[in-house]
C-alpha cells in the first residue's frame, strides 16, 4: 500500500470485467472523491467514489470493491481498503464484527456470553415466556384443552369408569364443590372420579389426581383407596386448584414447545446429534421448572387446610403414603434425599414439600 | 467409481514441448495437437481457530439479537468458506442478501409455528393438515429455488453461476422419483439420487457455460448396496456380541430379577447406539461416494472437467469422528469439524482444464428469490450435495 497525501489512496490487485472470467493485474487509484482504475492492456476508467461498492470484510479472505457496471476490483490490501471505508462511512456495523472476530478476548467473551444468555434464556426466559402465553391464552382454547385431553386418556384406555359407590362419589363431588367455590377463579370446575388402573392400560397411573387448564380435576379411585379420610383428600384437591388457576399445565405444555422449537432452532446443522444430545437437558430442565409450580400448589392447598382446618397435617400425611407407597405410611416416615435426587426429581422432593406444608401451619398460627 | 484423474503436476497452461511447437509452426500439414491438459488444484486456506472466532462472535450476535442477525450471520459464515477456496490462483465467492433471507426465514418460521401449534389441537388439525400438504407440494419447487438461489449468490472471476432447472424437473426428480423410491420399499432410491444429482449438474452453469453429468444409473447402485453391505455386515457383526451377552446374563445363576433386568438393559442400550452409530457410517458413506462420484463425472462448457482423489473412506471417518466431537463438546467442535472437511475435500479436487479459465463468458442473471433457500436451512431438506 502507498498512500500519498490524506486523500489519495493507491492499491493493487486484480480486476475482473464482469463479462468474462479474464483476471488482469490492476491499480486502483483514490484521489478525493474520484476513483480511477487502471489495468493490464490499457484498460482505464474513472467513477465517482460515491458509486464504488465495498463489500463487507470477512477474516482472511481478499476485498471485493464492485462498479456499477459489475466489474469489479479485488484486493489483499485490507488496510487501504478500510482506510477507503472509514473515510466513505461504509460497512460501520460488519467492519465492527469483523474486529470482534478477530480477536481472541471478544471471541471469548463471544463465547461466555452465548453460553449465559442460552441458559438464562432456559432457565428464565422460557419459562416467563410460557406463562406470559399461558395467562394470555383466551378461555375458548381452555376449554377445547380439557375435552380433548380426557378424550384421549378415556379412549387410550388410561382411566376407566371409577369402582367407587355411588353414594361415595356424591359425597365426593359435594366436597370438592365446596373446595371450587373456596377457590372460584370463574373457572367452570369439575371433579371427575375415574379408575387409575383400568386393565389392559398401557401405562398405570394408580394413586394420581391431576388438573386440566380449564378447571378439570381427576382423581383416581386409587388416591381415594389410600387416603385415610376426607380432609386429605380436600387437601390434594385444593392443590390441584391452584395449577388450575395459577394455569400451571398449559403453562407446562408451552415450555415444551418451546424447547422443541429452540432445539431445532440451535441444532439445524446437526440432524442426527441434535434431536438426541438436546432430548436429554430438555427433558431435565422441563422437569426441574414444575417445582415453582408444586410450591405455588401447595400454597394453595395449604390456605385452604389452615381456613377449613387449622392444620396442613392431612395433606403432609397423604403425600408421605404417596412417596412411600404404604397405606400405614405417615409425614414421619419420609426421609430426606440427597440434593442431586432432589434436583433430578419431577416434584419437589416429598420432605421438602412436608416441610413448607409445615412453615404454612406454623406462619397460619 | 475408480476415475482419478491422471496425476498431472499443477500450473497455468502448460505449454507442450518446445519441439513440437516448433514443428507445428513450420508445418501445417501435421495432424492438430492433442489439447493441451492443465491441471488446476483446489486449496482451502481456511483455519480452524479463525473460523471459530467468527462462527462464536456470529452466533452471540445472533442470540443477542433473538435471531434478527441469522441471515447475516449465515451468510459471513459462507462468505469465509467461498473465500478460503481457492482455484487458479482466485477465490470463489458468496453474495447472498441478508435482507432477502431474513425475508425468507420470517416467512417459513410463521408457517412452522402455525405448524406447531395447530397440530396440538384436534379443531384446528385441519390447519396443521394444510401446511403438511403445502409443505410436500412445494416441496420439490423450494429444491429447485434454493438450487437457483445458491448458484446465482456464488461467484468466482467475476462471473456468477446459475442455475437453469425448471420446476417440472424438480417435481420429477424431488417428487415422482422420492415417491418411486418409497413405494418400492428403497429400490428406486439409487435411481432417484441419480436423477436428482444429474437434475442438479445439468442445469448448472458458470456464466454462459452450461455443465453436463457423464455418471451413469447402475453406479449409484453400486455405491448404494455397498452403503447397504456396510450396514447390514456390521450389524451382524454387533449382533454376535450382543446376542451372546444376553444369553449369557440370561443363564447366569444367583442374580436377582433386578440386576437381570437392568443387565438386559444395558445391552440393549448398547445394542441401539451402535446400531445408530452404523446408520451414521453407512449414510456418511453413502453421501461421500455419491460426492465423489458427482465431482469426476462433471463437465463444464466442454473445457472443463472436476475430478476428485479423495478417499470416501477416510471422508466417512471424517464425518463419523466430526460428528462425536461435536456431541462430546456439546457443539462448539463445529467450526473445527466444518474447516477439517473442507480442507479434506477440497485438497483432493482438481479441475482439467483444455482452455484457459480466462475464457468464460457472462450470462445475465435475473435476481433469485431467497425463499426457497431459507426453507431448505430451516426445515432441514437434504440436498445431498
Amino acid at each position: 500500500m502507498t498512500t500519498s497525501g490524506p486523500s489519495s489512496l493507491s492499491l493493487s490487485g486484480v480486476f475482473f470485467d464482469g463479462r468474462t472470467s479474464r483476471d488482469r493485474a490492476a491499480a486502483l487509484d483514490v484521489t478525493g472523491e474520484d476513483v480511477r482504475l487502471q489495468a493490464e492492456g490499457g484498460l482505464e476508467t474513472r467513477w465517482p467514489l460515491t458509486q464504488l461498492r465495498i463489500d463487507p470484510p470477512v477474516p482472511g479472505v481478499r476485498r471485493v470493491l464492485k462498479f456499477p457496471d459489475g466489474s469489479r476490483f479485488e484486493t489483499a490490501d485490507d488496510a487501504a481498503v478500510t482506510a477507503l471505508e472509514a473515510r466513505t462511512g461504509r460497512n460501520r456495523a460488519l467492519g465492527r464484527v469483523r474486529r470482534l472476530e478477530t480477536r481472541w478476548w471478544t471471541a471469548l467473551a463471544a463465547l461466555a456470553l452465548t453460553l449465559a444468555f442460552a441458559w438464562a434464556f432456559v432457565a428464565y426466559g422460557l419459562p416467563a415466556l410460557a406463562r406470559g402465553a399461558a395467562s394470555a391464552t383466551p378461555r375458548s382454547v381452555l376449554a377445547t384443552f380439557d375435552r380433548e385431553t380426557v378424550q384421549v386418556l378415556e379412549e387410550g384406555g388410561y382411566l376407566g369408569p371409577s369402582r367407587l359407590s355411588a353414594a361415595r362419589q356424591a359425597h365426593l363431588q359435594a366436597a370438592f364443590r365446596r373446595v371450587a367455590a373456596w377457590a372460584d377463579h370463574g373457572y367452570p370446575y369439575r371433579l371427575l372420579l375415574r379408575d387409575g388402573e383400568p386393565e389392559d392400560a398401557p401405562f398405570q397411573l394408580g394413586a394420581n389426581a391431576f388438573a386440566l387448564p380449564d378447571g378439570t380435576v381427576v382423581l383416581t379411585d386409587q388416591l381415594v383407596a389410600l387416603a385415610h379420610n376426607d380432609r386429605e383428600l380436600l387437601g390434594v384437591l385444593a392443590h390441584e386448584t391452584g395449577h388450575v388457576t395459577g394455569r400451571h399445565t398449559l403453562a407446562s405444555v408451552y415450555q415444551g414447545l418451546g424447547l422443541t422449537l429452540l432445539s431445532v432452532a440451535v441444532t439445524g446443522d446437526l440432524i442426527s446429534a441434535g434431536t438426541f444430545a438436546a432430548a436429554v437437558p430438555a427433558s431435565l430442565l422441563r422437569n426441574g421448572y414444575s417445582r415453582a409450580a408444586e410450591t405455588q400448589a401447595d400454597e394453595v392447598a395449604g390456605r385452604y387446610l389452615m381456613q377449613a382446618y387449622g392444620t396442613t397435617k392431612p395433606l403432609r400425611d397423604l403425600l408421605a403414603r404417596l412417596e412411600e407407597g404404604d397405606r400405614n405410611a405417615d409425614e414421619n416416615s419420609v426421609e430426606e434425599g440427597s440434593h442431586t435426587a432432589d434436583l433430578l426429581q419431577t416434584h419437589p422432593g416429598t420432605a421438602q414439600r412436608i416441610r413448607h406444608l409445615r412453615e404454612i401451619e406454623t406462619r397460619g398460627r | 467409481m475408480t476415475d482419478a484423474p491422471p496425476p498431472a503436476p499443477p500450473g497455468r497452461h502448460d505449454l507442450p514441448p518446445p519441439a513440437l511447437a516448433a514443428e507445428r509452426e513450420e508445418g501445417e500439414h501435421l495432424p492438430p495437437l492433442p489439447p493441451t491438459v492443465t491441471t488446476y488444484p483446489l486449496t482451502f486456506t481456511g483455519q480452524a481457530g479463525e473460523y471459530f472466532r467468527l462462527w462464536i462472535v456470529n452466533t452471540a450476535l445472533s442470540i443477542v439479537t433473538l435471531g434478527v442477525y441469522l441471515p447475516w450471520a449465515r451468510v459471513r459464515q459462507r462468505q469465509y468458506f467461498y473465500g478460503h477456496t481457492w482455484l487458479d490462483g482466485q477465490n470463489f465467492e458468496y453474495n447472498a442478501n441478508p435482507v432477502a433471507l431474513l425475508r425468507g426465514y420470517l416467512i417459513v418460521g410463521a408457517f412452522f409455528l402455525t405448524y406447531s401449534v395447530t397440530a396440538n389441537f384436534d379443531s384446528t388439525l385441519w390447519i396443521a393438515g394444510g401446511i403438511g400438504v403445502l409443505f410436500f407440494g412445494l416441496y420439490p419447487w423450494l429444491v429447485m429455488k434454493s438450487l437457483r438461489f445458491v448458484a446465482a449468490s456464488t461467484t468466482y472471476r467475476g462471473l456468477r453461476f446459475r442455475y437453469h432447472g425448471k420446476a417440472g424437473g424438480a417435481y420429477l426428480t424431488y417428487g415422482l422419483a422420492n415417491i418411486a423410491a418409497l413405494l418400492t420399499g428403497g429400490l428406486a432410491l439409487p435411481w432417484a439420487w441419480f436423477m436428482q444429482r444429474r437434475y442438479q449438474v445439468q442445469n448448472a452453469a458458470y456464466g454462459s457455460a452450461r455443465a453436463s453429468f457423464r455418471g451413469d444409473v447402475g453406479d449409484f447402485y453400486v455405491i448404494g448396496l455397498t452403503g447397504l453391505a456396510v450396514g447390514i455386515g456390521g450389524a451382524v457383526l454387533l449382533a454376535v456380541p450382543v446376542f451372546a451377552l444376553l444369553f449369557v446374563l440370561s443363564d447366569l445363576p444367583g442374580l436377582g430379577a433386578g440386576s437381570l433386568s437392568l443387565g438386559v438393559l444395558l445391552a440393549l442400550l448398547t445394542a441401539y447406539l451402535a446400531f445408530l452409530a452404523l446408520y451414521a457410517v453407512a449414510w456418511q458413506y453413502v453421501r461421500a461416494a455419491t460426492l465423489r462420484y458427482v465431482l469426476n463425472r462433471v463437465e463444464v462448457g466442454g473445457v472443463v472437467r472436476t475430478g476428485a482423489t479423495f478417499s470416501p473412506w477416510r471422508l466417512t471417518w471424517i464425518g463419523v469422528s466430526n460428528t462425536l466431537a461435536q456431541i462430546l463438546t456439546l457443539g462448539l467442535a463445529t467450526p473445527w469439524a466444518a474447516v477439517r472437511r473442507t480442507r479434506y475435500i477440497a485438497q483432493g479436487v482438481q479441475v482439467r482444464a483444455i482452455a484457459s479459465l480466462d475464457d468464460f463468458a457472462a450470462d445475465v442473471t435475473p435476481p433469485e428469490s431467497a425463499l426457497g433457500e431459507a426453507a431448505t436451512e430451516l426445515l432441514d431438506i437434504n440436498l445431498g450435495f
